[in-house]
């Protein structure tokens, strides 16, 4: 029985339902991402296919079926019959703020107290970004975490910022002028005075064969299903992959009543590190000993963390379990699982940036672009801000001093006075930043080598394109990017390159000898995410009223 | 006797079409390309036959020129036929293309049209709303009638342009990344590239909008330009749309691929950062290109476009430039005048015949450089 506030995926979740569709190949999809992203989870909701379950809420009596791969066209007569899609608002608030994270909530904040008129967009249904993880509608906080969003929510909100839940933005130009779509459907062309992005991240998986089938999904997913829903993505589970967010929600997994089997950490035990450990102590006493706390709960939960291990393989059963196979010191171990979380570090969703121009550069340490910025976090962009992961990996402190930076800068930009101690978020930056650098210095930040993977692996979940073919492609004269997409497929499906992208930019760079650079990566392009044709000619007509 | 050899500057439709000819004909072909803005490999896949209302409406002044070429479009797309027999599938097809119009006049301007297409051996018809309503069931309310033209098709250019240099390759050709910056004729012709120096008996200039860069040194004028344009594509739907359509009065191309994904595009501009850089794609063509579509064929709405990208076109004077340089006979030019993809390899082919001094079964003539050379 799904619950009022419930995502379609969470509802079919604790249905037990795993397999959401079919491609056209005829691979069996469920949910991945959680978060928009990869769009693998499009179900068909009243008879209109595409619609995103991690994206769509539960309402009483929708019909939700699994979706033809290739669904039928509405008939015309159907169409001209329907009411119009609502006409197109103009947004011009002073300042506009992509993301609803901690960058994003603060930066309201801080501008909105200065008096700004701040309109702040976010993707998902509850603001707070991927760190702060909201509880739907109607469910209390979980834990210090959740009530910490909370207050954040609360305080830009208070401060007078108007917040657009379940906004999504497709569209970003000179202007800048971007062009969303709201959680009901309803187009909004925005205009603003200053800009500030703080889009956050997406998880990068770690790519071995298997990893699309359904039961397999990011460590995030897992964690939304939780944190949002109050839904298990199963009942035994291991969680593999590099990095701190793979404890936590082991952890929360296993208290909710998971029978949590392995977290396979790539990296090193921190035992390995002892000077590295030391330093994050003395950089943060109080996160660490969070964190050591974190490991001495795991265990008491009875959970099995194991370092320099690596997922090799996820197959299905002859029950349907997964069955999910783990290298460790040479010697391999195959667990049977329902469902297999996966975090390999992050990508930064710097889509806004890349199609306003502004300067970003690779950094080889993490495997992603950074956006260079000014310590006001002004971009290369007269009028764009970016604070947050979206400029590469900084984590939520980070992200909430780049915050109350951004919003006193673009305030004052708009010429507003000020009083937000700037000097103290500046040393807030200073130590986060700090302590990120040697938390991540315990894990394995960077992006796996491509030599050991399999050929065979699916690089582009959404065309299935294997890395065989990547390869070939490459060989075959495709040098660029552009070209490996255009001979392989790669990349033209509706996650838009997202997952294959950074893989294929890596392989054309091995290949070529050519070091990354902002070209390297597939051209941004609008859409930035799918937006219907419908929501686009309503826009149009919004535009045409106007002229 | 050695084979005779040829360069080939450009690897588009154009220049790939040329290399298997002439490699079919026994020469030894090097094909150099810059990989710079290349419209084949941004274009969406239209054959067009009839005449293009956007053509019209933008270079009135250069419409007898389109339409004196007509017969070129038909055996263009008869080239792609048998090329689609030899080395397909492209995913090609052709059910015809339809020109829509909204109104009485736009039909009127259709059938006038149809009329001189008709007269130079187009296979065309006029439609009225219930005779279209049934081959096209899903086209809007509005839409008043159409010009069907049973020559026009579709194919997927990027499986085409794979599977074409795949052939090249095999025949031989052998292919040179290069961006050529000077080309002189005497005993032979002498292409100087950025990275090296190549030189061959002949050479087929098929650089498309940068062909007139390449060729003023030989004293020949071709107005070639580049026409930054703009494309969409949906996700997949179920196969509906059998048609290439197109509008009698704005600019539009609507077809479904054999993926199901509907391609959109039509001629509406992108943003030019210079010849070099590809396109920039503008907010005013996204939303008004895509806006058209939905108006047009309704059931479309639901579908989501996924991508966009940009492209340069390449415009000369509405006729195709084929034939030797007066004065540098070692040179061949193929350019042709618009829809480069649909003539392409018509004129790659031509051309390569020129070279191999094989009589065609086109008469050239018409479309000889020489109307571009200095007096």
């Amino acid at each position: 029985m799904a619950r009022r506030g419930q995502s379609l995926a969470a509802a079919l979740a604790d249905a037990g339902h795993r397999v959401f569709r079919h491609t056209v190949k005829g691979s069996p999809r469920g949910v991945f991402c959680g978060m928009g992203i990869c769009q693998d989870c499009l179900v068909s909701v009243n008879g209109a296919p595409n619609q995103r379950a991690c994206a769509t809420m539960v309402t009483a009596g929708a019909d939700v079926r699994r979706q033809e791969p290739r669904p039928s066209l509405a008939p015309a007569a159907t169409v001209a019959a329907a009411p119009p899609v609502a006409r197109a608002d103009l947004l011009e608030p002073d300042i506009l703020i992509v993301g609803g994270g901690a960058g994003g909530l603060n930066a309201a904040a801080v501008a909105a107290r200065a008096g700004a008129r701040v309109l702040v967009l976010d993707e998902r249904k509850v603001a707070g970004g991927q760190y702060f993880k909201q509880s739907a509608a109607g469910l209390s906080a979980l834990d210090a975490q959740q009530a910490q969003g909370a207050a954040l929510l609360a305080a830009a909100r208070a401060a007078g910022a108007q917040l657009l839940e379940g906004t999504e933005v497709w569209g970003a130009f000179a202007g800048p002028e971007l062009y969303a779509v709201t959680a009901a459907g309803e187009p909004l062309i925005l205009r603003p005075r200053q800009l500030i992005v703080a889009t956050g991240a997406f998880e990068r998986p770690l790519m071995v064969p298997g990893w699309t089938l359904p039961g397999v999904m990011t460590t995030g997913a897992a964690q939304i299903l939780w944190r949002s829903y109050r839904s298990l993505p199963g009942r035994r589970i291991a969680v593999c992959g590099s990095g701190p967010l793979n404890l936590q929600v082991a952890l929360e997994l296993a208290r909710a009543g998971s029978d949590v089997r392995l977290v396979a950490e790539s990296a090193a035990s921190p035992v390995w590190h002892p000077v590295t450990a030391l330093a994050l102590l003395l950089a943060d006493p109080s996160l660490v000993s969070a964190g050591i706390g974190m490991r001495l709960r795991l265990q008491l939960a009875g959970v099995p963390v194991r370092y320099r291990t690596e997922l090799v393989s996820v197959a299905e059963g002859p029950a349907r379990e997964l069955r999910a196979t783990f290298r460790r010191s040479g010697r391999e171990e195959t667990l049977e699982l329902d469902a297999l979380c996966m975090n390999d570090g992050f990508e930064p969703q710097n889509e806004i940036l890349r199609l306003l121009g502004a300067d970003l550069s690779y950094d080889p340490v993490f495997g992603h672009l950074r956006c260079m910025r000014t310590s006001n976090m002004l971009t290369s962009v007269a009028g764009v801000y970016a604070v947050g992961d979206c400029c590469g990996l900084g984590g939520a402190p980070a992200a909430l001093a780049e915050g109350r930076i951004a919003g006193a800068a673009a305030a004052a930009a708009c010429g507003l006075t000020v009083n937000e101690d700037i000097d103290a978020a500046r040393r807030e930056l200073t130590r986060a930043r700090r302590f990120q650098a040697r938390l991540w210095a315990l894990h394995d930040p960077a992006p796996r080598a491509l030599d050991k993977l399999s050929e065979d692996t699916i690089i582009c979940r959404c065309e299935e394109v294997s890395l065989a073919v990547l390869r070939a492609g490459i060989s075959d004269g495709a040098d660029h990017i552009g070209d490996v997409k255009r001979a392989t497929r790669a990349g033209m499906g509706c996650c838009q390159g997202r997952y294959c992208g950074p893989v294929a930019a890596r392989l054309v760079s091995e290949a070529s000898g050519r070091s990354l650079i902002d070209s390297s990566f597939f051209a941004p392009r609008v859409p930035i995410k799918p937006v219907s044709v419908g929501v686009l000619l309503a826009t149009q007509e919004a535009l045409d009223v106007q002229a | 006797m050695s084979r005779p050899e040829l360069l080939v500057v450009g690897g588009g439709i154009v220049g790939l079409s040329a290399a298997i000819a002439a490699a079919q004909h026994g020469a030894a072909v090097t094909l150099i390309d810059a990989a710079i803005n290349a419209g084949t490999t941004a274009n969406a896949g239209s054959l067009h036959v009839q005449l293009q209302s956007r053509f019209l409406r933008l270079y009135p002044d250069q419409a007898h020129n389109v339409e004196a070429s007509l017969h070129l479009y038909l055996e263009a797309v008869r080239e792609w036929d048998r090329l689609e027999a030899n080395h397909g599938p492209f995913e090609m097809v052709r059910h015809g293309g339809l020109m829509l119009a909204e109104n009485a006049t736009q039909l009127k301007f259709l059938e006038a049209k149809a009329r001189r297409e008709a007269a130079r051996g187009l296979d065309v018809d006029i439609l009225e709303r219930a005779a279209l309503g049934r081959i096209a069931p899903w086209l809007g309310p509005q839409v008043f009638g159409a010009e069907l033209c049973r020559d026009e098709g579709k194919l997927n250019p990027l499986t085409a342009n794979i599977r074409l240099r795949a052939v090249a390759r095999r025949l031989g050709t052998t292919f040179v990344k290069d961006r050529i910056v000077t080309l002189t004729v005497g005993d032979n012709v002498q292409l100087r590239g950025e990275l090296g120096l190549y030189k061959a008996d002949q050479a087929i200039v098929a650089a498309a909008w940068g062909s007139g860069r390449l060729l003023g040194g030989l004293g020949l004028a071709l107005p070639s330009r580049a026409e930054p344009l703009h494309m969409n594509i949906t996700e997949p739907a179920a196969a509906s749309i059998q048609h290439l359509v197109q509008h009698a009065e704005r600019s539009i191309t609507l077809k479904q691929l054999q993926s199901g994904q509907i391609v959109i595009g039509g001629g509406w501009p992108a943003q030019s950062r210079g010849d070099d850089v590809v396109p920039a794609v503008l907010a005013d063509s996204v939303l008004g290109n895509i806006a058209l579509a939905g108006k047009l064929v309704p059931g479309i709405r639901e579908l989501r476009v996924i991508r966009t990208w940009a492209g340069m076109n390449t415009t000369v004077d509405g006729k195709t430039a084929l034939g030797r340089i007066p004065g540098a006979e070692r040179v061949i030019v193929a350019v042709p005048g618009d829809a480069g993809y649909t003539l392409g390899p018509l004129c790659g082919r031509l051309a390569s015949e020129l070279a191999a001094g094989l009589p065609g079964e086109v008469d050239t003539g018409p479309y000889s450089p020489a109307r571009f050379a200095a007096r």
